[in-house]
């Protein structure tokens, strides 16, 4: 089955690049920079943690990373203080490509990284995690050295939630479980050897990261997998192996509302695809029920998936990087419906 | 006061030369505090130590017989051998994650600063010599100690210096904190536990006299206030913990009390011990329950005077470096050095908290080049032969 023989070439473990000596070797080699986008709101007490770790083991140490950013959704507490204190570089997303509209969320923050940093490779990493090691990008980065038909890589792990202080051993990935993977098993079922399709770490080139739209929310991981998938297929995949990953958890109404956001943007691909037929576009609205002082209540939640357009396409990021080089077009154009 | 010889490097300087090592120091700490160290169960501490030795380039870094690590930098001339130590080891309690929080003035998490910072330092040293272009004449020997707190009683670096081949000359033990600290002596010191144990119930049992081991205990505790401990020379019983029963409604069988003795004078440590013992005797019989006390962990009084040249030299990088110096005796591996007459100093890296929970440990981040410029102005001095002599 070509999914299993796409696990056994494409699934590596992070102590399969251990060496980061040897990988600074392969990208002074093939002449490359490699970028960390750490996207932000509200993450004082993980943010430190993370960048002076990366900072340490992969700048000052081996210099694996060109840079550190922190593109932040315009966190209210030390978020940013604590970031620049230990030398990243932080942006205001909503500071920046003002002129194409502001929004808030993830995916937004990852599609101005693509504007804001310089590397050929990017690598986003969440910032909610408890267990921080470089493991956590130089397995990522690995695949996109050692492979140069690799074109993006996710992580997948064990996902222990932190909780008062103890640890469970189970939990997390229920929206994959639930809601992706029998998706992805009724519409892309070579996607289904994604493990863990919904991860927070990726890696990517740039060349293909600035041809494909980005959802600003819940949608955009999901997304970029259907999307490169329908660009350059399962080839341009691999998945690595991270161990574990200590990280807040949700609660289930939570994420009932990140599968909405979730679903939303599948249904849109399915459509844009021919795969599902459908009028009109989806609603926005999000209905849920809590119970409180004896009676049940309705919650509505709006929750739109704007896309941004590939940044290909925008004009001020032509300018930036291909200012002495003719003006690209994407080199794959999809044909986009209109964003729901 | 001033040093008696010249140092190769500026002491005032080091710490702004040491700020590119900043996030690289910060993450040893947070690394290492993240791996749960309990006594007896180090090694992924011991692992990660020498991994940080090994990238050092000290190639034949590797663990002693008991379990420790070990690593060497060879001096240019090989005329002193200085050890520089910290024990490994945590008292964080089992099941607690060891969640480690940055914020942008202290580092904060269950250990970090006894001693994760510590172990962060000494796992940092060979790289730091290296950043500084430092070569020393002595041979330097960095030990990250296993099974040193509780009832570990410093049977690592114990074990490591009875084995050691070659003589050592001089010690630095470094702790997360209180900087400015520094330790020259050992006090006399027995930690125990108490233990109170119901006998077993039928015919020999619960039938007469024995009550709660709770009560009982309680009894022994009252008994233990009504030991003498002199103010001189100073004599001290600290009774810290307290455990027993598991519900309510039901009377604990078992009970602990966990104390130290503290005593300028061995003899006071040994009197306490055999008064305590005579009591455990005395309230078994009367009570019916096994009362005993175990006692797991001894030093011996002892210490360098304050005239030596190793103290005087370490007061005077201190204050060097803006630090004031502040002299006391806790306990630390520094005894098991004074105990074979090898004349050495406990060094604090940073200011912080330990052991006060519920209030979380923690180590403020600014004060910690200072701390580690210390550490390296006290071997350079060292290794000049500032310190040689009473």
């Amino acid at each position: 089955m070509a999914s299993e023989d796409w696990l056994q070439r494409r699934t590596y473990h992070h102590t399969n690049f251990w060496d980061i000596r040897w990988l600074l070797q392969q990208k002074e080699r093939q002449g490359l920079t490699i970028s960390l986008c750490l996207p932000t709101y509200n993450e004082e007490k993980t943010i430190g943690q993370e960048i002076v770790i990366f900072k340490a083991e992969l700048m000052d140490r081996f210099p694996l990373l060109d840079e550190i950013a922190v593109i932040d959704s315009g966190s209210t507490d030390k978020t940013c203080q604590i970031a620049a204190e230990f030398g990243a570089d932080v942006y205001v997303a909503s500071e920046h490509l003002a002129e194409y509209g502001v929004h808030r969320g993830k995916g937004e923050n990852l599609w101005k990284a693509l504007y804001l940093l310089r590397g050929d490779l990017i690598v986003y990493v969440d910032t909610d995690i408890a267990n921080i090691h470089p493991r956590f990008v130089y397995g990522l980065v690995g695949p996109l050295l050692v492979n140069p038909e690799v074109h993006y890589v996710k992580a997948f792990y064990d996902r222990p939630i932190a909780h008062s202080g103890q640890l469970r051993p189970t939990g997390g990935g229920r929206v994959t479980e639930i809601l992706i993977r029998p998706l992805f098993s009724l519409f892309y079922p070579e996607l289904t050897a994604i493990l863990q399709p919904l991860s927070g770490e990726y890696a990517g080139r740039r060349s293909i990261l600035e041809q494909i739209p980005y959802p600003i929310g819940y949608g955009v991981e999901t997304a970029m997998l259907i999307d490169i998938y329908q660009r350059l297929g399962m080839e341009a995949f691999a998945q690595t192996d991270l161990d574990r990953r200590v990280h807040r958890n949700q609660d289930t109404v939570a994420l009932g509302r990140m599968a909405f956001g979730v679903a939303r943007v599948f249904f849109s691909r399915l459509r844009r695809d021919g795969k599902i037929h459908y009028d009109g576009e989806l609603p926005t609205l999000m209905r849920q029920f809590e119970f409180a002082e004896g009676n049940y209540r309705l919650r509505e939640h709006t929750i739109e998936e704007i896309e941004r357009p590939p940044m290909i396409e925008v004009e001020a990021y032509r300018q930036k990087f291909y200012s002495e080089k003719a003006p690209s077009a994407p080199t794959h154009p999809v044909e986009r419906q209109p964003t729901v | 006061m001033t040093l008696t010889v010249e140092l190769r490097r500026p002491v005032e300087g080091l710490p702004e030369a040491l700020k590119p090592l900043r996030e690289r120091i910060l993450s040893n700490l947070t690394m290492l505090a993240r791996l749960p160290a309990p006594t007896g169960r180090e090694q992924d501490r011991v692992q990660f130590v020498l991994d940080r030795f090994l990238e050092a380039g000290l190639t034949d870094a590797t663990t002693d017989e008991m379990g420790n690590a070990v690593g060497r930098i060879r001096g240019r001339r090989g005329n002193r051998t200085i050890l520089v130590v910290s024990h490994l080891d945590d008292i964080v309690r089992p099941g607690i994650e060891h969640e480690i929080v940055v914020k942008a003035d202290r580092v904060i998490g269950p250990g970090v600063s006894d001693n994760a910072m510590g172990a962060a330092v000494v796992a940092m040293l060979p790289t730091v010599l290296e950043h500084l272009n430092i070569e020393l004449n002595s041979h330097l020997v960095l030990l990250g100690s296993i099974l040193s707190l509780e009832r570990g009683n410093h049977r690592g670096i114990r074990a490591f210096l009875d084995q050691y081949p070659d003589d050592i000359h001089f010690g630095v033990c470094v702790e997360g904190i209180e900087l400015g600290r520094l330790d020259f002596f050992s006090i006399a010191m027995a930690r125990a536990d108490l233990i109170c144990q119901m006998r077993n119930s039928g015919n020999q049992g619960r039938g007469y006299g024995s009550e709660s081991a709770l009560v009982v205990l309680n009894q022994i505790i009252n008994r233990i206030l009504g030991i003498p401990t002199p103010v001189r020379p100073y004599t001290v019983i600290r009774m810290g913990k307290l455990r027993a029963g598991v519900s309510y409604d039901t009377e604990p069988t078992r009970a602990l009390l966990g104390l130290e003795i503290v005593s300028h004078d061995d003899e006071q440590v040994d009197r306490i011990v055999r008064e305590m013992e005579a009591i455990c005797f005395e309230m078994s019989a009367r009570h019916a329950v096994e009362a005993r006390l175990d006692v797991f962990f001894r030093t011996r009084a002892g210490g360098i005077p304050f005239g030596h040249r190793l103290v005087s030299t370490a007061i005077e990088v201190m204050r060097k470096l803006g630090i004031e110096p502040d002299q006391k005796h806790t306990p630390s591996e520094v005894s098991e050095m004074i105990a074979r007459d090898i004349p050495a100093v406990t060094l604090g890296i940073t200011h912080g908290r330990k052991h006060q929970r519920p209030k979380p440990d923690y180590v403020l981040i600014e004060p910690i080049l200072r701390g580690v410029a210390q550490v390296v102005g006290v071997l350079l001095a060292i290794d000049a032969g500032a310190c040689d002599g009473i």
